[in-house]
Protein backbone atom coordinates (compact mmCIF):
# COMPACT_ATOMS: atom_id res chain seq x y z
CA UNK A 1 0.00 0.00 0.00
CA UNK A 2 2.22 2.62 -1.17
CA UNK A 3 1.30 6.00 -3.24
CA UNK A 4 4.04 8.05 -4.42
CA UNK A 5 3.79 11.52 -2.93
CA UNK A 6 5.87 13.16 -5.24
CA UNK A 7 7.32 11.92 -8.25
CA UNK A 8 9.63 13.33 -11.13
CA UNK A 9 8.97 13.12 -14.33
CA UNK A 10 11.59 14.14 -16.07
CA UNK A 11 12.85 12.24 -18.67
CA UNK A 12 15.57 13.62 -20.71
CA UNK A 13 17.87 16.59 -19.82
CA UNK A 14 18.44 18.75 -16.89
CA UNK A 15 17.81 16.76 -13.22
CA UNK A 16 15.06 17.72 -12.00
CA UNK A 17 15.75 19.76 -8.70
CA UNK A 18 13.66 17.85 -6.86
CA UNK A 19 15.76 14.97 -6.77
CA UNK A 20 17.92 15.95 -4.11
CA UNK A 21 14.75 15.36 -1.96
CA UNK A 22 14.28 12.13 -0.66
CA UNK A 23 10.68 10.43 -2.04
CA UNK A 24 8.43 9.67 1.01
CA UNK A 25 5.60 7.42 0.61
CA UNK A 26 2.00 7.91 1.95
CA UNK A 27 1.43 4.14 3.82
CA UNK A 28 -1.30 3.56 4.82
CA UNK A 29 -0.51 0.98 7.32
CA UNK A 30 1.17 3.54 9.38
CA UNK A 31 -1.28 5.79 9.33
CA UNK A 32 -4.53 3.70 10.10
CA UNK A 33 -2.53 0.96 12.18
CA UNK A 34 -1.49 2.05 15.75
CA UNK A 35 -0.89 -1.91 17.00
CA UNK A 36 0.64 -3.61 13.99
CA UNK A 37 0.55 -7.11 15.96
CA UNK A 38 -2.71 -6.96 17.16
CA UNK A 39 -4.54 -6.09 14.00
CA UNK A 40 -6.38 -8.09 11.85
CA UNK A 41 -8.37 -7.50 8.76
CA UNK A 42 -11.38 -9.15 7.68
CA UNK A 43 -14.37 -8.89 4.49
CA UNK A 44 -17.70 -8.25 5.14
CA UNK A 45 -20.11 -10.44 3.38
CA UNK A 46 -23.98 -8.93 3.74
CA UNK A 47 -25.84 -5.82 4.39
CA UNK A 48 -26.89 -5.97 8.08
CA UNK A 49 -24.58 -3.04 9.03
CA UNK A 50 -25.68 -0.81 6.09
CA UNK A 51 -26.75 2.47 8.05
CA UNK A 52 -23.18 2.63 9.75
CA UNK A 53 -21.56 2.61 6.45
CA UNK A 54 -20.62 -0.61 6.45
CA UNK A 55 -21.29 -2.43 2.97
CA UNK A 56 -20.57 -5.65 1.37
CA UNK A 57 -17.68 -6.74 0.46
CA UNK A 58 -15.89 -3.81 2.37
CA UNK A 59 -12.52 -4.38 3.93
CA UNK A 60 -12.40 -3.94 7.22
CA UNK A 61 -9.46 -3.23 10.11
CA UNK A 62 -9.65 -5.04 13.62
CA UNK A 63 -7.62 -3.76 15.94
CA UNK A 64 -8.00 -6.62 19.36
CA UNK A 65 -5.70 -4.59 21.45
CA UNK A 66 -8.70 -2.19 22.48
CA UNK A 67 -11.06 -2.57 25.11
CA UNK A 68 -14.55 -2.33 23.26
CA UNK A 69 -16.70 0.82 24.57
CA UNK A 70 -20.05 1.47 24.23
CA UNK A 71 -20.67 3.22 20.96
CA UNK A 72 -17.77 1.02 19.18
CA UNK A 73 -18.51 -1.18 16.18
CA UNK A 74 -16.93 -4.38 16.97
CA UNK A 75 -16.43 -8.28 15.40
CA UNK A 76 -18.07 -10.52 18.01
CA UNK A 77 -17.71 -14.33 18.06
CA UNK A 78 -21.78 -15.75 18.66
CA UNK A 79 -22.27 -19.43 18.27
CA UNK A 80 -19.35 -20.45 16.22
CA UNK A 81 -19.85 -17.59 13.94
CA UNK A 82 -18.38 -14.17 13.29
CA UNK A 83 -20.84 -10.99 13.31
CA UNK A 84 -20.22 -7.49 13.33
CA UNK A 85 -22.67 -4.93 15.44
CA UNK A 86 -22.21 -1.95 17.15
CA UNK A 87 -22.26 -2.49 21.36
CA UNK A 88 -24.85 -0.45 22.70
CA UNK A 89 -26.40 0.66 25.89
CA UNK A 90 -30.43 0.88 26.94
CA UNK A 91 -31.81 0.58 30.08
CA UNK A 92 -28.33 0.33 31.68
CA UNK A 93 -27.73 -2.94 29.61
CA UNK A 94 -25.46 -3.74 26.50
CA UNK A 95 -26.50 -5.29 23.56
CA UNK A 96 -25.94 -5.94 20.54
CA UNK A 97 -27.06 -3.99 17.77
CA UNK A 98 -27.51 -4.13 14.30
CA UNK A 99 -27.18 -1.38 12.17
CA UNK A 100 -30.07 -2.34 9.90
CA UNK A 101 -33.95 -2.67 10.39
CA UNK A 102 -33.98 -6.09 9.06
CA UNK A 103 -31.74 -7.77 11.83
CA UNK A 104 -31.99 -8.30 15.13
CA UNK A 105 -30.17 -7.20 18.09
CA UNK A 106 -27.92 -9.31 20.50
CA UNK A 107 -28.80 -9.39 24.28
CA UNK A 108 -25.74 -10.83 25.71
CA UNK A 109 -28.54 -12.14 28.48
CA UNK A 110 -30.16 -14.72 25.97
CA UNK A 111 -26.76 -15.84 24.20
CA UNK A 112 -23.98 -17.95 26.20
CA UNK A 113 -21.56 -17.92 24.09
CA UNK A 114 -20.63 -14.27 23.03
CA UNK A 115 -17.37 -13.57 22.96
CA UNK A 116 -16.26 -10.17 21.72
CA UNK A 117 -13.26 -10.36 19.58
CA UNK A 118 -11.97 -7.07 18.36
CA UNK A 119 -12.87 -3.23 18.08
CA UNK A 120 -13.22 -2.39 14.27
CA UNK A 121 -11.03 0.67 13.81
CA UNK A 122 -11.79 1.41 9.85
CA UNK A 123 -13.88 -0.04 7.16
CA UNK A 124 -12.45 0.71 3.57
CA UNK A 125 -15.14 0.60 0.73
CA UNK A 126 -14.26 0.37 -3.08
CA UNK A 127 -16.41 2.93 -5.48
CA UNK A 128 -15.01 0.65 -8.32
CA UNK B 1 17.18 -26.88 49.28
CA UNK B 2 16.88 -23.08 49.16
CA UNK B 3 17.96 -22.01 45.93
CA UNK B 4 19.67 -18.56 45.32
CA UNK B 5 16.40 -16.47 45.22
CA UNK B 6 17.93 -13.07 46.70
CA UNK B 7 18.46 -12.22 42.70
CA UNK B 8 15.92 -9.87 41.31
CA UNK B 9 16.45 -10.94 38.25
CA UNK B 10 14.04 -14.12 37.18
CA UNK B 11 13.62 -16.00 33.70
CA UNK B 12 10.36 -16.78 32.81
CA UNK B 13 9.97 -19.54 29.62
CA UNK B 14 6.70 -18.52 27.81
CA UNK B 15 5.19 -20.88 25.48
CA UNK B 16 1.76 -21.22 23.51
CA UNK B 17 -0.16 -24.10 24.15
CA UNK B 18 -1.19 -26.14 21.40
CA UNK B 19 0.26 -22.89 19.18
CA UNK B 20 -1.11 -24.58 15.26
CA UNK B 21 -4.65 -25.18 16.49
CA UNK B 22 -4.78 -22.05 18.96
CA UNK B 23 -3.96 -19.97 15.95
CA UNK B 24 -6.73 -21.84 13.65
CA UNK B 25 -9.14 -21.47 16.60
CA UNK B 26 -8.27 -17.77 16.92
CA UNK B 27 -9.38 -16.60 13.42
CA UNK B 28 -11.91 -18.96 12.76
CA UNK B 29 -14.88 -18.93 15.32
CA UNK B 30 -16.00 -21.90 13.99
CA UNK B 31 -13.56 -24.42 14.83
CA UNK B 32 -13.85 -22.52 18.32
CA UNK B 33 -14.45 -25.02 21.68
CA UNK B 34 -13.97 -27.85 18.49
CA UNK B 35 -11.64 -30.77 18.68
CA UNK B 36 -9.07 -30.05 16.04
CA UNK B 37 -5.54 -31.87 14.56
CA UNK B 38 -3.58 -30.14 12.03
CA UNK B 39 -1.66 -32.53 9.47
CA UNK B 40 2.41 -32.53 8.62
CA UNK B 41 3.50 -31.61 5.21
CA UNK B 42 1.83 -33.96 2.45
CA UNK B 43 -1.29 -34.55 4.96
CA UNK B 44 0.86 -37.50 7.06
CA UNK B 45 0.85 -37.45 10.59
CA UNK B 46 -0.79 -35.66 13.41
CA UNK B 47 1.27 -32.79 14.35
CA UNK B 48 -0.88 -30.50 16.54
CA UNK B 49 -3.97 -31.53 18.58
CA UNK B 50 -6.70 -28.97 20.21
CA UNK B 51 -7.22 -29.60 23.97
CA UNK B 52 -10.69 -30.57 22.91
CA UNK B 53 -8.95 -33.18 20.18
CA UNK B 54 -6.55 -34.47 23.13
CA UNK B 55 -9.71 -35.15 25.33
CA UNK B 56 -10.39 -37.05 22.40
CA UNK B 57 -7.57 -39.09 23.35
CA UNK B 58 -6.53 -38.51 19.50
CA UNK B 59 -2.27 -39.41 19.60
CA UNK B 60 -0.07 -37.17 18.65
CA UNK B 61 2.19 -38.25 15.68
CA UNK B 62 -0.17 -40.77 14.19
CA UNK B 63 -0.23 -41.39 10.35
CA UNK B 64 -3.14 -39.78 9.09
CA UNK B 65 -4.88 -42.98 7.42
CA UNK B 66 -4.97 -45.04 10.15
CA UNK B 67 -7.14 -42.86 11.78
CA UNK B 68 -9.07 -40.80 9.36
CA UNK B 69 -12.54 -42.96 9.61
CA UNK B 70 -12.59 -42.72 13.34
CA UNK B 71 -11.58 -38.59 13.14
CA UNK B 72 -14.39 -38.38 10.88
CA UNK B 73 -16.80 -40.32 13.00
CA UNK B 74 -15.76 -38.43 16.24
CA UNK B 75 -16.89 -34.89 14.04
CA UNK B 76 -12.96 -33.60 14.45
CA UNK B 77 -12.37 -30.72 11.99
CA UNK B 78 -8.79 -31.91 10.16
CA UNK B 79 -6.51 -28.85 8.99
CA UNK B 80 -3.74 -29.44 6.57
CA UNK B 81 -0.60 -27.01 8.26
CA UNK B 82 -0.75 -23.24 6.99
CA UNK B 83 2.61 -22.30 8.12
CA UNK B 84 2.04 -18.49 7.15
CA UNK B 85 -0.59 -18.23 9.44
CA UNK B 86 1.38 -19.46 12.43
CA UNK B 87 4.59 -17.87 10.76
CA UNK B 88 3.11 -14.84 11.22
CA UNK B 89 0.76 -15.32 14.47
CA UNK B 90 4.45 -16.29 15.97
CA UNK B 91 6.05 -12.96 14.80
CA UNK B 92 2.65 -11.12 16.60
CA UNK B 93 3.30 -12.81 19.63
CA UNK B 94 6.94 -12.49 19.88
CA UNK B 95 6.85 -8.61 19.41
CA UNK B 96 3.82 -8.07 21.70
CA UNK B 97 5.98 -9.93 24.73
CA UNK B 98 8.63 -7.66 23.69
CA UNK B 99 6.73 -4.92 25.35
CA UNK B 100 7.26 -6.75 29.05
CA UNK B 101 10.99 -7.13 28.23
CA UNK B 102 14.11 -6.33 26.06
CA UNK B 103 15.85 -9.03 26.84
CA UNK B 104 14.01 -12.25 25.09
CA UNK B 105 14.98 -14.73 23.55
CA UNK B 106 12.87 -16.28 21.05
CA UNK B 107 13.61 -20.45 21.16
CA UNK B 108 11.12 -22.05 18.44
CA UNK B 109 8.03 -20.76 16.82
CA UNK B 110 6.03 -20.69 20.36
CA UNK B 111 8.49 -20.43 23.36
CA UNK B 112 10.61 -17.45 24.44
CA UNK B 113 13.09 -16.97 27.45
CA UNK B 114 12.43 -13.36 29.20
CA UNK B 115 14.62 -12.06 31.25
CA UNK B 116 11.95 -10.02 34.25
CA UNK B 117 12.75 -8.25 37.27
CA UNK B 118 11.63 -9.06 40.42
CA UNK B 119 9.28 -6.83 42.17
CA UNK B 120 9.98 -5.62 45.49
CA UNK B 121 7.42 -8.20 47.25
CA UNK B 122 8.92 -10.80 44.73
CA UNK B 123 5.73 -11.75 43.30
CA UNK B 124 5.79 -12.26 39.38
CA UNK B 125 2.16 -14.07 39.24
CA UNK B 126 0.30 -10.51 38.56
CA UNK B 127 2.78 -9.79 36.07
CA UNK B 128 1.86 -13.43 34.03
CA UNK B 129 -1.05 -13.18 34.68
CA UNK B 130 -1.16 -10.02 33.07
CA UNK B 131 1.04 -11.30 29.93
CA UNK B 132 -1.29 -13.68 29.56
CA UNK B 133 -4.53 -12.22 29.49
CA UNK B 134 -2.76 -9.54 27.29
CA UNK B 135 -1.83 -12.26 24.50
CA UNK B 136 -5.58 -13.89 25.17
CA UNK B 137 -6.79 -10.65 24.57
CA UNK B 138 -4.55 -9.47 21.74
CA UNK B 139 -4.26 -13.19 19.60
CA UNK B 140 -6.19 -15.55 21.15
CA UNK B 141 -3.54 -17.71 22.24
CA UNK B 142 -3.47 -19.25 25.80
CA UNK B 143 0.08 -19.65 27.24
CA UNK B 144 1.73 -21.24 29.89
CA UNK B 145 4.57 -19.53 31.93
CA UNK B 146 7.49 -21.04 33.73
CA UNK B 147 8.94 -18.32 36.26
CA UNK B 148 12.86 -19.06 37.39
CA UNK B 149 16.02 -18.15 38.53
CA UNK B 150 17.17 -19.44 35.43
CA UNK B 151 16.66 -21.44 32.09
CA UNK B 152 16.55 -24.53 32.61
CA UNK B 153 14.89 -24.28 36.36
CA UNK B 154 12.19 -22.05 33.89
CA UNK B 155 11.61 -24.67 31.24
CA UNK B 156 11.00 -27.66 34.45
CA UNK B 157 8.48 -24.31 36.13
CA UNK B 158 6.76 -24.49 32.73
CA UNK B 159 6.00 -28.26 32.65
CA UNK B 160 4.93 -27.93 36.00
CA UNK B 161 2.49 -24.99 34.97
CA UNK B 162 1.06 -27.53 32.27
CA UNK B 163 0.53 -30.68 34.52
CA UNK B 164 -0.52 -28.76 37.79
CA UNK B 165 -4.23 -28.06 37.59
CA UNK B 166 -4.08 -25.34 40.24
CA UNK B 167 -1.46 -23.46 39.05
CA UNK B 168 -3.48 -21.60 36.24
CA UNK B 169 -0.46 -21.69 33.45
CA UNK B 170 1.28 -20.06 35.45
CA UNK B 171 4.26 -21.55 38.39
CA UNK B 172 7.13 -19.66 39.76
CA UNK B 173 9.86 -22.34 41.05
CA UNK B 174 11.78 -19.82 42.60
CA UNK B 175 9.31 -18.82 45.60
CA UNK B 176 8.71 -22.69 46.52
CA UNK B 177 11.03 -23.17 49.51
CA UNK B 178 11.24 -27.18 49.42
CA UNK B 179 10.86 -27.59 45.76
CA UNK B 180 12.01 -31.49 46.37
CA UNK B 181 8.30 -33.16 45.73
CA UNK B 182 8.36 -30.79 42.62
CA UNK B 183 11.56 -31.74 41.00
CA UNK B 184 10.90 -35.14 41.70
CA UNK B 185 7.60 -34.89 39.40
CA UNK B 186 10.36 -34.34 36.28
CA UNK B 187 11.97 -37.50 34.93
CA UNK B 188 15.41 -36.82 34.03
CA UNK B 189 14.70 -37.10 30.07
CA UNK B 190 12.44 -34.05 30.78
CA UNK B 191 14.94 -31.85 31.68
CA UNK B 192 16.05 -29.76 29.32
CA UNK B 193 19.29 -30.62 27.62
CA UNK B 194 19.43 -34.25 28.36
CA UNK B 195 18.89 -36.99 25.37
CA UNK B 196 18.08 -39.84 24.76
CA UNK B 197 21.06 -41.39 25.33
CA UNK B 198 21.99 -39.72 28.28
CA UNK B 199 18.78 -40.46 29.95
CA UNK B 200 19.89 -44.02 29.26
CA UNK B 201 22.86 -43.66 31.58
CA UNK B 202 21.11 -41.82 34.04
CA UNK B 203 18.47 -44.17 34.51
CA UNK B 204 21.33 -47.38 34.70
CA UNK B 205 22.78 -45.00 37.55
CA UNK B 206 19.14 -45.07 39.38
CA UNK B 207 18.53 -41.68 38.53
CA UNK B 208 15.18 -40.82 37.77
CA UNK B 209 13.91 -37.36 38.20
CA UNK B 210 15.44 -33.76 38.34
CA UNK B 211 15.96 -34.04 42.32
CA UNK B 212 18.11 -37.05 41.88
CA UNK B 213 19.97 -35.19 39.37
CA UNK B 214 20.74 -32.47 40.94
CA UNK B 215 21.61 -34.53 44.20
CA UNK B 216 24.01 -36.94 42.15
CA UNK B 217 27.64 -36.68 42.81
CA UNK B 218 29.44 -33.72 40.66
CA UNK B 219 32.34 -35.47 39.88
CA UNK B 220 30.66 -38.54 38.15
CA UNK B 221 28.56 -36.33 35.99
CA UNK B 222 31.89 -33.92 35.04
CA UNK B 223 33.28 -37.48 34.14
CA UNK B 224 30.52 -39.26 31.83
CA UNK B 225 28.84 -35.59 30.37
CA UNK B 226 31.88 -33.35 30.77
CA UNK B 227 30.87 -29.42 31.57
CA UNK B 228 27.80 -29.09 29.94
CA UNK B 229 26.45 -31.77 32.48
CA UNK B 230 27.79 -29.74 34.99
CA UNK B 231 25.76 -26.63 33.82
CA UNK B 232 22.72 -28.45 33.98
CA UNK B 233 23.34 -29.70 37.45
CA UNK B 234 24.25 -26.21 38.48
CA UNK B 235 21.26 -24.42 37.08
CA UNK B 236 18.70 -27.17 38.41
CA UNK B 237 20.81 -25.83 41.60
CA UNK B 238 19.81 -22.28 41.28
CA UNK B 239 23.02 -20.71 40.01
CA UNK B 240 22.50 -19.10 36.57
CA UNK B 241 24.97 -20.74 33.68
CA UNK B 242 23.15 -20.17 30.62
CA UNK B 243 22.77 -16.63 29.61
CA UNK B 244 19.65 -15.18 27.58
CA UNK B 245 20.84 -15.28 23.79
CA UNK B 246 18.98 -12.04 22.56
CA UNK B 247 21.43 -11.85 19.36
CA UNK B 248 20.09 -13.84 16.48
CA UNK B 249 23.44 -15.98 14.85
CA UNK B 250 23.26 -14.85 11.17
CA UNK B 251 21.59 -17.35 8.48
CA UNK B 252 24.67 -19.39 7.28
CA UNK B 253 21.98 -21.06 4.84
CA UNK B 254 19.01 -21.30 3.15
CA UNK B 255 17.33 -24.11 2.52
CA UNK B 256 14.04 -25.22 0.42
CA UNK B 257 12.65 -28.80 0.84
CA UNK B 258 9.45 -30.62 0.47
CA UNK B 259 8.47 -34.47 0.28
CA UNK B 260 6.41 -34.88 -2.80
CA UNK B 261 2.86 -35.83 -2.97
CA UNK B 262 3.87 -39.22 -5.07
CA UNK B 263 7.64 -40.81 -5.34
CA UNK B 264 9.49 -39.22 -8.50
CA UNK B 265 11.12 -41.79 -10.66
CA UNK B 266 11.63 -39.44 -14.21
CA UNK B 267 14.59 -36.94 -14.28
CA UNK B 268 11.74 -34.37 -16.05
CA UNK B 269 9.89 -34.55 -12.63
CA UNK B 270 12.79 -34.31 -10.74
CA UNK B 271 14.66 -31.35 -12.43
CA UNK B 272 11.15 -29.30 -12.04
CA UNK B 273 10.50 -29.81 -8.44
CA UNK B 274 14.29 -28.40 -7.50
CA UNK B 275 13.54 -25.89 -10.10
CA UNK B 276 10.58 -24.21 -8.07
CA UNK B 277 13.05 -24.61 -4.86
CA UNK B 278 15.54 -23.09 -6.78
CA UNK B 279 13.07 -20.47 -7.38
CA UNK B 280 12.10 -20.22 -3.43
CA UNK B 281 15.40 -20.12 -2.63
CA UNK B 282 16.44 -16.92 -4.50
CA UNK B 283 13.19 -15.64 -3.46
CA UNK B 284 13.84 -15.70 -0.31
CA UNK B 285 17.88 -14.54 -0.80
CA UNK B 286 16.68 -11.29 -2.32
CA UNK B 287 13.83 -10.64 0.53
CA UNK B 288 16.64 -11.05 3.16
CA UNK B 289 19.78 -9.17 1.05
CA UNK B 290 21.45 -11.97 0.50
CA UNK B 291 23.74 -13.75 -1.95
CA UNK B 292 25.04 -17.31 -2.30
CA UNK B 293 28.09 -18.28 -3.47
CA UNK B 294 27.67 -22.43 -3.57
CA UNK B 295 24.89 -24.55 -4.12
CA UNK B 296 23.93 -28.07 -2.74
CA UNK B 297 20.98 -30.26 -3.89
CA UNK B 298 19.77 -33.74 -2.54
CA UNK B 299 17.47 -35.94 -3.16
CA UNK B 300 16.59 -39.56 -1.19
CA UNK B 301 13.65 -41.99 -0.94
CA UNK B 302 11.63 -42.70 2.07
CA UNK B 303 12.93 -43.73 5.48
CA UNK B 304 10.30 -46.48 5.31
CA UNK B 305 11.84 -47.58 1.88
CA UNK B 306 13.63 -51.07 1.72
CA UNK B 307 15.94 -49.87 -1.28
CA UNK B 308 17.42 -46.67 -0.10
CA UNK B 309 19.41 -44.38 -1.85
CA UNK B 310 20.41 -40.95 -1.35
CA UNK B 311 22.95 -38.38 -3.17
CA UNK B 312 23.93 -34.60 -3.27
CA UNK B 313 25.84 -32.59 -5.31
CA UNK B 314 27.40 -29.45 -4.95
CA UNK B 315 28.88 -26.61 -6.91
CA UNK B 316 30.95 -23.68 -6.21
CA UNK B 317 29.86 -20.14 -8.18
CA UNK B 318 32.57 -17.63 -9.09
CA UNK B 319 30.30 -14.69 -8.09
CA UNK B 320 27.71 -14.36 -5.13
CA UNK B 321 24.36 -14.36 -6.87
CA UNK B 322 20.44 -14.15 -5.94
CA UNK B 323 19.50 -14.13 -9.94
CA UNK B 324 17.37 -16.72 -10.65
CA UNK B 325 18.35 -17.23 -13.99
CA UNK B 326 22.13 -18.00 -12.51
CA UNK B 327 21.37 -19.73 -9.89
CA UNK B 328 18.31 -22.59 -12.26
CA UNK B 329 20.71 -23.36 -14.85
CA UNK B 330 23.25 -24.44 -12.36
CA UNK B 331 20.11 -26.32 -10.53
CA UNK B 332 18.86 -27.94 -13.25
CA UNK B 333 22.83 -29.03 -14.82
CA UNK B 334 23.15 -30.41 -11.17
CA UNK B 335 20.13 -32.24 -11.30
CA UNK B 336 21.49 -34.88 -13.62
CA UNK B 337 24.20 -36.04 -11.01
CA UNK B 338 21.85 -36.96 -8.44
CA UNK B 339 19.25 -38.33 -10.23
CA UNK B 340 18.77 -42.87 -11.06
CA UNK B 341 16.11 -44.26 -12.38
CA UNK B 342 16.32 -47.42 -10.33
CA UNK B 343 14.44 -45.99 -6.68
CA UNK B 344 11.45 -44.11 -6.08
CA UNK B 345 12.80 -40.80 -4.82
CA UNK B 346 10.36 -39.16 -2.23
CA UNK B 347 12.14 -35.65 -1.09
CA UNK B 348 14.39 -33.27 -2.32
CA UNK B 349 16.08 -29.97 -1.89
CA UNK B 350 18.06 -27.01 -2.39
CA UNK B 351 20.48 -25.26 0.17
CA UNK B 352 21.65 -22.11 -0.87
CA UNK B 353 25.31 -21.75 0.97
CA UNK B 354 27.96 -19.29 1.73
CA UNK B 355 25.55 -16.53 1.68
CA UNK B 356 26.78 -13.26 1.94
CA UNK B 357 24.87 -9.64 2.87
CA UNK B 358 24.63 -7.78 -0.43
CA UNK B 359 25.45 -5.07 1.24
CA UNK B 360 29.32 -5.73 2.37
CA UNK B 361 29.94 -7.88 -0.76
CA UNK B 362 32.77 -7.74 -2.94
CA UNK B 363 32.94 -8.21 -6.34
CA UNK B 364 35.12 -10.96 -7.75
CA UNK B 365 38.38 -9.85 -9.87
CA UNK B 366 37.33 -12.62 -12.35
CA UNK B 367 33.68 -10.84 -13.16
CA UNK B 368 32.95 -11.18 -16.46
CA UNK B 369 29.37 -9.96 -16.18
CA UNK B 370 29.42 -6.52 -17.52
CA UNK B 371 28.19 -4.04 -15.69
CA UNK B 372 25.13 -2.54 -17.35
CA UNK B 373 24.11 -6.27 -17.36
CA UNK B 374 24.11 -6.93 -13.52
CA UNK B 375 22.25 -4.02 -13.06
CA UNK B 376 20.04 -4.95 -15.62
CA UNK B 377 19.49 -8.20 -14.16
CA UNK B 378 19.18 -6.89 -10.48
CA UNK B 379 16.03 -4.98 -11.48
CA UNK B 380 14.33 -7.90 -13.53
CA UNK B 381 14.47 -9.65 -10.13
CA UNK B 382 13.03 -6.51 -8.27
CA UNK B 383 10.48 -6.22 -11.01
CA UNK B 384 9.50 -9.85 -10.82
CA UNK B 385 9.75 -9.94 -6.78
CA UNK B 386 7.76 -6.61 -6.59
CA UNK B 387 4.68 -7.88 -8.73
CA UNK B 388 5.00 -11.36 -6.92
CA UNK B 389 4.19 -9.42 -3.82
CA UNK B 390 1.49 -7.32 -5.17
CA UNK B 391 -0.32 -9.82 -6.46
CA UNK B 392 0.03 -12.68 -4.18
CA UNK B 393 2.18 -15.72 -5.51
CA UNK B 394 3.83 -16.29 -8.93
CA UNK B 395 2.54 -14.27 -11.53
CA UNK B 396 5.52 -13.78 -13.44
CA UNK B 397 7.67 -17.07 -13.07
CA UNK B 398 9.82 -19.30 -15.22
CA UNK B 399 8.23 -21.76 -17.70
CA UNK B 400 9.79 -24.57 -16.04
CA UNK B 401 7.35 -24.37 -13.33
CA UNK B 402 4.16 -24.20 -15.74
CA UNK B 403 4.31 -27.86 -16.91
CA UNK B 404 1.94 -29.94 -14.43
CA UNK B 405 3.89 -31.81 -11.51
CA UNK B 406 2.40 -34.57 -10.53
CA UNK B 407 4.55 -34.84 -7.75
CA UNK B 408 3.82 -32.25 -5.88
CA UNK B 409 2.38 -32.17 -2.12
CA UNK B 410 -1.14 -33.46 -1.27
CA UNK B 411 -2.72 -30.62 1.13
CA UNK B 412 -6.22 -31.56 0.77
CA UNK B 413 -7.72 -30.44 3.94
CA UNK B 414 -6.80 -27.30 3.59
CA UNK B 415 -6.48 -24.92 6.17
CA UNK B 416 -9.28 -22.36 6.67
CA UNK B 417 -7.88 -18.81 6.71
CA UNK B 418 -5.34 -16.30 6.02
CA UNK B 419 -3.87 -13.68 8.61
CA UNK B 420 -1.62 -12.49 5.47
CA UNK B 421 -2.84 -12.79 1.86
CA UNK B 422 -5.86 -10.66 1.47
CA UNK B 423 -7.91 -12.92 -0.92
CA UNK B 424 -7.87 -15.61 2.18
CA UNK B 425 -8.74 -13.30 4.87
CA UNK B 426 -11.85 -14.26 7.48
CA UNK B 427 -15.16 -13.57 6.15
CA UNK B 428 -17.81 -11.92 8.12
CA UNK B 429 -21.64 -12.92 7.34
CA UNK B 430 -23.91 -9.98 8.74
Amino acid sequence: MKIPLLSDSVSAGFPSPADDYAEENIDLNEHLISNPFSTFFLRVKGDSMINSGIKDKDLIIVDKSLTAKPGNIIIAMIDGEFTIKRLSIKNNELYLKAENHKYPDFSFRNHIDIQIWGVVIYSIHSYL
Amino acid sequence: MKSKSSSTEAIALIDANNFYASCEQSINPNLRNKPVVILSNNDGCIIARSPEARALKIKMGIPYFKVKESLNNLGVAVLSSNYSLYGDMSKRLMNLLKDYSEKIEIYSIDEAFISILRPKDKNLNPWARKVRCLIYQNLGITLTIGIAENKVRAKIANNLAKNIDSSAGIFDLARIYNDNDYLRKISVEKIWGIGKQTSNWLQSKGIKNAKEFRDMDEDEIIKKLGIIGKRLQMELKGNKCLPIEIIKKPKKEIQVSRSFGKPITKLEDLTQALAIYAIKASEKMRSQSLKSSAITIFVRTSHYSNHPYQKSAYKKLINATDNTSTILKTVIALSKEIYTPEYKLSKAGVLMQDLTNCKYLQQSIINYESQEKSKKSIRLMKTIDSLNKKFNNEVITWAITKKPQEWAMNRNSLSSGSTTDIRKIPNIMI
